[in-house]
């Protein structure tokens, strides 16, 4: 059995912090700086205004006048998301979750642990998140996040839907729980558009005709619709190895490419590196006016030399909308150990060959394959001078 | 892929009655520095014959220049 543990609004909620009572008035997360302007998570009062996430902030103030913006947090999102995904994992559960306020579990191997059944992981569950949050249990992750979407928080059972009965428990439920996969985001417009409205009616289609009409996102919504669906993939705890900087004043320009070379240096020295590069760090920021900035670099090849993050970094961290008041840098992924160490590597001419080889492989993507030639002697004894080199290309390590 | 370097190319030379370049693209010939001949391939079909120039024009530059004694024409050439 799957669990599906579900915060609606999560984001938003996460945004508002003590000001929770936003909730009842109509409110809507503004876009991060720098994005499209579309609203994101809105509250119940703004939906009864008809404002739904992803329109435009122009249609959405003028459908609700009164709709009150709230600066996004994806730091403190990420901060909240993560702690709740620790307490699923602390009591055993190998957990998936692509977004913040979804969630995903296998209840198989811990009813051993909780009492031989689904509900008791149901109760440990709910015991370690507390209140405020909607379980469903179902064989497959789409009918659990379809269960947890019918539960309610103030009440303590969550609701289970077992093998027999998953195709008559989604049968009466409308196409467009299937836009809680990304890539059936258009599916159930053109559904409803054909007078297919129901999962049930859906699950009626011939595959060979579904097939046809949409290709695999149509199997897949086959699948979904009769209860099946692809197996969970869990994350892998992350090593949190992060380092903060409260910035005396507003900061910006060089003062911030300052900081960040003091981050950046702190990171490389902490323990927990044990000698690895870093392949992906995430950067984030706090505005002195509310409101925090998030953004994940993914290096070229990992790295531990200062100077080259530092290089790639600053070019981000200048994209800053606005003065902050502390700067971190986290690390996303480590790579592997020794790439950091190029300066220091004895073989020099191995170092340069290498190097060498990546800028050949780089003029060529820009410039084609004649980009990069070097001069092979054929006969530099010829008395004919045509004869004693040609160009031919240049053998890096890309071959 | 891959290309001769220092292949010749054909150029505009003026010669004086003993077959001697007076000058080259317009340029006139200040001096000639070397003459040497070339001959391979006399056992083939494409036999090559060049009678070689190293000159020194007016401007400063070396240059060097072939006449191909087999096809005819002149040719300039990196050497």
């Amino acid at each position: 059995m799957v669990i599906c543990v579900l915060y609606p609004r999560f984001e938003l909620v996460a945004a508002l912090g003590d000001r929770g009572t936003l909730l009842a008035a109509p409110a809507a997360l503004a876009p991060e700086a720098g994005r499209e302007q579309l609203a994101g998570e809105v509250s119940a009062a703004a939906e009864a205004f008809g404002v739904v996430r992803g329109m435009r902030l122009g249609e959405a103030l003028s459908r609700c006048p009164e709709l009150r913006l709230v600066p996004p947090d994806p730091q403190g999102v990420r901060e909240l998301w993560g702690t709740i995904l620790d307490r699923l994992e602390a009591i055993g559960a190998a957990v998936e979750s692509d977004r913040a306020g979804v969630a995903f579990l296998d209840a198989d191997g811990l009813q051993g642990l909780y009492g031989g059944d689904v509900q008791g992981v149901l109760a440990a569950a709910r015991r370690a998140l507390g209140r405020g949050v909607r379980l469903g249990a179902a064989p497959s992750r789409f009918a659990a996040h379809a269960a947890a979407l019918r539960a309610r928080p103030r009440r303590t059972g969550a609701i289970v839907v077992d093998e027999r009965e998953v195709r008559r428990f989604l049968a009466p439920l409308p196409v467009a729980l299937l836009r809680s996969r990304p890539e059936l985001q258009s599916l159930p417009e053109i559904l409803d558009q054909l007078g297919v409205r129901t999962l049930g009616e859906l699950a009626g289609l011939p595959s060979r005709a579904v097939a046809e009409r949409f290709g695999h996102p149509g199997l897949l919504a086959l699948d979904l619709a009769g209860g099946r669906d692809t197996p969970l993939d869990p994350r892998r705890p992350p090593e949190p190895v992060m380092e903060k900087l409260e910035l005396p004043e507003a900061a910006s320009g060089q003062q911030l490419e300052r900081a960040l070379e003091l981050l950046v240096a702190r990171l490389l020295a902490r323990r927990e590196r044990r000698g690895r590069s870093l392949r992906a760090v995430a950067m984030s920021a706090r505005f002195v006016a509310g409101g925090t900035w998030r953004a994940t670099v993914t290096l070229r090849r990992p790295s531990a030399d200062a100077g080259g993050i530092n290089l790639v970094l600053k070019s981000r961290v200048t994209q800053l909308p606005a003065p902050a008041d502390s700067l971190a840098l986290e690390v996303e992924a480590f790579g592997p150990p020794g790439h950091v160490q190029e300066a220091l590597v004895e073989e020099r001419g191995e170092v340069r060959r290498a190097r060498l080889g990546e800028a050949v492989r780089q003029a060529r993507q820009a410039a084609g394959a004649e980009a990069a030639m070097r001069v092979l002697e054929m006969d530099p004894e010829s008395r004919i001078p045509e004869r004693r080199a040609v160009l031919s290309p240049f053998l890096g390590d890309d071959g | 892929m891959s290309r001769r370097l220092a292949a010749p190319r054909p150029a505009k030379v003026r010669q004086g009655p003993d077959g001697v370049p007076s000058a080259l693209q317009d340029e006139p010939v200040e001096g000639i520095r070397e003459e040497w001949a070339v001959e391979d391939r006399w056992w083939t079909g494409r036999p090559l014959r060049r009678r070689y120039f190293e000159l020194v024009l007016a401007g400063g530059r070396n240059a060097v220049v072939f006449r191909d004694l087999v096809r005819g024409g002149w040719f300039e050439q990196r050497s």
